[in-house]
């Protein structure tokens, strides 16, 4: 439809406010959507770096990041039962940090022992090494300058008891506002004054050749007290909380539908004023002959050329913006699927905008094309 | 004489609602045949535009009735008028009423895109701009045209589905004497070499010595109807469709 997109490109005036607009709002969309799949993924991160199949929480524990404690002997129950075959534990609890300059920080202390997962901040002599290096932490790297942690190894108090920043890792930054800071179970079990006959997590691995929700099944049948996920339930529970029980997700979704809308008035507005300057042109159309479906054609064109164009440019937008934003935002996470999921709404918001002008393109009355 | 292919009978056009409500085509009845060219003239206000409007199904009459080729186009839909519109009737507006966007060419493309839905023309399109002296012209825009250009331009786009009927507007109204006279040979010679049904509404007296028939309207009645004696037989080297 050359006259579509030829009328659009001949008002470059209007043609660089629309695609703006539209870019704009791709953008907006791109970035919130950005911002609540960073947010998922870091709400369920620690979980989706075990290898347990199965976790064991305290009943009514909602996320990972707020536990409670279960009798550690629930660990050797849980490893007679059929089809398990090995059983670890994490340990997390606030508690404060504080390093020489006297300089204090809340953190969210994790513990874990080896057989966690092999992707689990672990602290360990060497990097991916399985000595593990006694009252050792490590941290993410977005988390050094909250941490005071800028020369490694750095000396810190934990809770009042000795510690060293080992090294940092990266990917686990939190969005809780205090730094995860990884150490041996052991060791986050002392500073976190956990009862020797406590646990906090306890994940089990399952034998090759069973049914991980079978094995669930029969270790809740016989843990009755306490809470048995699986680790794609327990993720899920825990995003789920984040998004849905804290209201954290509900905003960031607001936004997102607040950047479709502002595209939509923007697009709309131009689209429609596109329309009435020629509107002459309509009534041209429409003396020579041209169909409904031709109209709506024409007008569709200008909407949907502005669309691609301005998602396009929101879309190349989004890439550098979210790079340069995660050294302030850390857990932002911009999926390629989410980028192409968001052109058909893009492409939707256009053609919603040019309903109303569609309208105005029918109802003009062609007997108009002979007034001066 | 040929049969008339376009006509209207007994029609009648109010505008307006309520004691605003005025007639402004009273019981008109003309038929229109293949090969001739009509002037249709009358002061302002006299129902020339009106007529037009319903003889080229822009206008449904309040009463009376619309022939064009042979089908009454009173009781058709809009999408029905506008196919007839599409297949029979070519329009030359005093405004020109080109696409701003488009080049010479690519408005005569439009239309024949629009009746032939979407099969290739440009060719035609080139040759009917060729032959009206615009072969420069083809990639310029309408404003970089002269008035005479455009208002050739417009009539290329009106010929290129090939009509048995041609509807101007004003056509020389916007244009210096010169490109007027050219406007009207090329009309003249639509309706003698073509056959084509040419209906002209002017204001210009320089029609009177162009048309094979001239309606005078006043108050949206026929006042008057002559045959002043045949246009004069041109030898233009141009011949149309």
């Amino acid at each position: 439809m050359r006259l579509g997109w030829k009328n659009i490109v001949n008002d470059r005036v209007r043609f660089v406010i629309a695609t703006v607009g539209i870019a704009f709002a791709a953008f907006l969309m791109v970035f919130q959507g950005s911002l609540l799949v960073g947010f998922l993924h870091a709400a369920s991160r620690l979980i989706d770096a075990t290898d347990g199949d199965i976790w064991i929480s305290a009943r009514g524990v909602v996320c990972f990041d707020f536990s409670a404690t279960l009798p550690r002997r629930f660990i050797d129950i849980a490893k007679g039962i059929e089809g398990v075959e090995s059983a670890s534990r994490i340990a997390t609890g606030y508690a404060e940090y504080r390093t020489p300059s006297g300089k204090h920080q809340v953190i969210a202390l994790v513990g874990s022992d080896a057989g966690v997962g092999r992707q689990f901040p672990r602290a360990t002599l060497e990097p991916n090494g399985s000595v593990l290096a006694p009252e050792a932490v490590v941290i993410d790297s977005s988390n050094v300058g909250v941490l005071d942690a800028s020369s490694l190894p750095q000396e810190v108090e934990i809770n009042r008891r000795r510690a060293t920043v080992l090294r940092t890792v990266s990917g686990f930054g939190s969005f809780l506002g205090c730094p995860y800071v990884f150490t041996s179970y052991q060791d986050a079990a002392r500073y976190l004054r956990l009862d020797p006959e406590d646990a906090m997590y306890i994940l089990l691995k399952v034998r090759p050749g069973y049914s991980p929700e079978a094995v669930r099944q029969a270790v809740a049948l016989r843990l009755p007290d306490v809470d048995v996920w699986t680790r794609a339930d327990f993720a899920r529970r825990s995003q789920l909380y984040w998004i849905l029980q804290t209201g954290a997700g509900g905003g960031i979704l607001i936004a997102a539908v607040l950047g479709f809308l502002v595209g939509l008035v923007v697009v709309s507005q131009t689209i429609y004023a596109t329309t009435m300057e020629n509107i002459e042109e309509f009534a041209t159309l429409k003396a020579l002959g041209a169909n409904r479906w031709f109209i709506m054609r024409v007008v569709l064109t200008q909407a949907l050329f502005c669309g691609l164009i301005g998602c396009g440019i929101g879309l190349a937008a989004t890439g550098p913006f979210v790079s340069a934003i995660r050294n302030s935002i850390p857990w932002v996470f911009t999926p390629w699927w989410l980028v192409a999921l968001t052109i058909p709404p893009g492409l939707l918001m256009c053609g919603l905008a040019s309903v109303a002008s569609i309208r105005t393109a029918l109802r003009v009355e062609p007997a108009r094309v002979f007034r001066v | 004489m040929s049969e008339p292919n376009l006509s209207v009978r007994g029609a009648t056009v109010y505008y307006g609602h309520g004691p605003a409500r005025r007639r402004a085509l009273s019981d008109v009845t003309l038929a229109f045949e293949p090969g001739s060219l009509t002037l249709v003239r009358g002061p302002s206000g006299s129902g020339k535009t009106t007529l037009l409007s319903v003889l080229g199904c822009l206008l449904t009459p309040d009463s009376g009735w619309v022939y064009v080729a042979g089908t009454n186009v009173i009781r058709l839909s809009e999408e029905e008028r506008t196919a007839i519109r599409r297949r029979h009737i070519g329009f030359v507006f005093q405004a020109f009423r080109l696409f701003h966007s488009l080049t010479a060419l690519e408005n005569v493309e439009l239309a024949a895109t629009i009746a032939a839905g979407g099969r290739r023309t440009r060719n035609a399109s080139k040759q009917l701009l060729a032959r009206l002296g615009l072969e420069r012209q083809f990639h310029q825009k309408p404003d970089a045209l002269s008035g005479g250009e455009k208002q050739r331009v417009a009539i290329a786009r009106a010929l290129i589905n090939r009509p048995e009927i041609i509807l101007a507007d004003e056509p020389t109204a916007s244009l210096d004497s010169a490109s007027g006279e050219q406007i009207a040979e090329i009309l003249v010679d639509l309706a003698e070499r073509d056959s084509k049904t040419v209906v002209v509404v002017s204001h210009d007296e320089r029609w009177l010595r162009h048309a094979h028939r001239v309606v005078t309207l006043e108050d949206g009645e026929v006042k008057d109807e002559t045959w002043p004696q045949a246009a004069h037989v041109r030898n233009l080297p141009v011949a149309f469709c």
